[in-house]
């Protein structure tokens, strides 16, 4: 559903946005055109600016950054080469990657099939499950970091299982903090789609699985890279979890960049440059998704925020 | 997990597309409604609830018996020295919640959590509406524009902050743009003005959050309203404040539970931009709480500020909860 809500709602009539029709723009105009500029370029200097820096500082030599230059005095990209053993970043993103990535797979794969559930069938506590889903995502992250950590180091002490400091704890810890959320996005993803093709494979004989794996997976591949993404998204975004749960070989490039950003101020040459590049380098992965998906995701954010 | 305040983002339930009959009946839903009973029985029969196991496995373990644990520390004496078998560790009642309230910034930091997210908030609220407003009719442009509204929203909130974090340092750029206009302020990342520090940050970060779901307010606006304005000749200040605006209060509405919630739930942003121990005026109930227990090792006490955050937060979500429809219309006929 999300996605076609929000393509409905994101092509206002076609016929008003037709170039040329320059009466039906006035009848839609809301603003003054002087006032319009003045909103759009102050907001876009807003976010163009500080944007703007990071690339040139990122391209900067470190003294230059700390001396506080805006355009660079000299444009050098050996930050970039640095970043991999200075900051960390090799290992960080590497860990990053696997936690954040295996968090996605398994937390899409898992919410199809429980918001196939929810969406399908009838049971006693579905709307509590439905109304947790949303409680849950509310949860201060800071409520919950002590006594996982005890929980985890009580597997070890108990179980004789070693959880903090492997990618492990992160990945279960994240996994289980994105299922309501990416749940939530299949659960409005799939009341959008039709109910009479699963019924007739119903009549036709399909079991429970059937129906789900021939039927629904097929058809929801958008939601289902939604949700995965988001997931990620969650993993790759948490500084709290990874900064009590990973030893150094297993930070995440989260950590990494704060612990580099934080041991900053108290050094002899800053190495400004290098934090900005790595601080591109982390943003990357996120902008180049977001560009990517960004007409699902945005779906995503706003399907049915409107009535 | 709401340790990232400006990624994660809730859905907005309340799916706008009530598919009329053969919607899912609520268990104890009204009887003799009207799909029939075919389809009642399709959804009733044979129903694979087991594949609601894994995930409510990992709920119980991984939420809700750390949460009963940490409520459980939270009436314990609880340190580095006892944590190892914390099962045994010396029950202390209330003592935890006394100490928090009489003998630790915790009433403070609840002030400050309060506050700041109001505040920015408040500025938020204006820019968002501002940006749908002007990005709501097609321009050359706009969908350049569109994306690069949204990138504060979509950059991780570590990146954010490590990023303001040199631009505000003492003799950085912001310093100097503002010296040099002949404008001398204090420190950014020290000292009072910190609390406004963290709040221009998070208005930064977040404003596009309620651009977004303006922006779908503002789609709802039937093509006939546009009409009827235009026909009335209403300028365009009372178009948006009599006409426009009063489509906005749904989902703004909604946009302010949940950047409240986020913003109270915020731990990055604070944390990577002043680090811990962080400036007393700062000290918001996330950063406090985690300095209890990591840094000062205070695991009891720091159970009971949590318990008091979850508090805090109860009151937007209880609203919020309420507000949200969690089932699709059930009305036959639904507006589709």
């Amino acid at each position: 559903m999300s996605t076609t809500t929000a393509k409905r709602q994101g092509t206002p009539t076609s016929e008003v946005d037709r170039p040329g029709s320059h009466r039906q723009h006035e009848v839609l105009r809301l603003l003054p055109a002087p006032l319009l500029i003045i909103v759009l370029v102050f907001l876009g200097a807003l976010v163009l600016i500080p944007v703007l820096y990071i690339f040139l500082a990122s391209v900067n030599s470190d003294i230059g950054v700390a001396n506080g230059e805006f355009w660079p005095s000299t444009v050098t990209f050996e930050n970039y080469s640095k970043i991999w053993t200075s900051v960390g970043l090799a290992n960080g993103l590497a860990n990053s990657i696997l936690v954040a990535g295996a968090t996605a797979v398994v937390s899409a794969a898992l919410s199809v099939s429980t918001a196939f559930v929810l969406v399908r069938y009838t049971f006693r506590g579905r709307l509590t499950i439905l109304r947790g889903l949303l409680a849950l995502q509310s949860v201060p992250g800071t409520l919950m970091v002590l006594p996982v950590f005890v929980l985890f180091s009580s597997a070890a002490t108990y179980l004789g299982i070693q959880v903090i400091g492997t990618q492990w704890g992160l990945f279960v810890t994240y996994l289980t903090f994105a299922m309501p959320f990416s749940t939530w996005v299949m659960v409005t993803y799939l009341r959008g789609l039709p109910k009479e093709l699963e019924e007739a494979a119903k009549i036709d004989g399909a079991s429970n699985l059937g129906v789900l794996f021939r039927i629904v997976l097929p058809l929801s591949w958008p939601g289902i890279v939604v949700s995965g993404i988001f997931a990620f998204l969650l993993g790759w975004n948490d500084v709290l979890f990874a900064s009590v749960m990973t030893r150094p070989e297993s930070q995440t490039a989260a950590v990494a960049l704060q612990i580099f950003g934080a041991s900053q101020e108290g050094g002899a040459i800053p190495f400004y440059g290098q934090l900005m590049a790595a601080a591109l380098v982390c943003a990357a992965p996120v902008v180049i998704l977001y560009l990517i998906f960004q007409r699902y995701l945005v779906g995503g954010l706003t399907a049915g925020g409107v009535k | 997990m709401s340790t990232d305040a400006s990624h994660e983002v809730r859905p907005v339930a309340d799916s706008a597309t009530g598919r009329a009959p053969g919607t899912i009946h609520e268990a104890g839903g009204q009887p003799g409604h009207k799909g029939g009973p075919r389809r009642k029985g399709l959804s009733e029969r044979n129903r694979p609830l087991w594949m609601l196991i894994p995930g409510g496995v990992l709920m119980v373990i991984i939420i809700v018996l750390p949460l009963l644990l940490g409520i459980y520390m939270s009436v314990l004496n609880l340190d580095q020295y006892t944590l190892r078998k914390w099962v045994s560790a010396p029950f202390i009642g209330v003592e935890n919640f006394v100490e928090a309230v009489t003998g630790s910034p915790l009433l403070h930091a609840v002030w400050l959590s309060v506050s700041y997210s109001l505040l920015a908030m408040v500025v938020t609220l204006p820019l968002g509406i501002a940006a749908a407003v002007a990005t709501q009719n097609a321009f050359k442009g706009r969908a350049v524009i569109r994306s690069i509204f949204l990138i504060p929203y979509v950059l991780p909130s570590f990146v954010v902050a490590t990023v303001w974090r040199t631009m505000l340092r003492p003799g950085g750029i912001v310093d100097g743009a503002l010296g040099s206009v002949g404008i001398h302020t204090g420190l950014w990342l020290n000292g009072p003005q910190t609390f406004w520090t963290l709040v221009l940050v998070q208005i930064w970060a977040s404003w596009p959050f309620i651009y977004l779901l303006a922006l779908s307010g503002l789609q709802s606006v039937d093509h006939e309203v546009h009409e009827a304005s235009a026909l009335d000749g209403a300028l365009w200040w009372n178009k948006l404040r009599y006409v426009v605006f009063p489509y906005l209060k749904g989902p703004l509405a909604l946009a302010f539970l949940i950047g409240m919630l986020h913003h109270i739930n915020n731990f990055t942003l604070p944390f990577v931009l002043f680090g811990v121990p962080a400036p007393a005026d700062v000290e918001v109930l996330p950063i406090l709480t985690y300095v209890t227990s990591f840094q000062s090792f205070r695991f009891g006490l720091s159970a009971a500020m949590a318990f008091v955050s979850l508090v805090l937060v109860a009151i937007p979500l209880f609203v919020y909860l309420r507000a949200v429809k969690l089932d699709d219309a059930e009305t036959p006929g639904a507006k589709k």
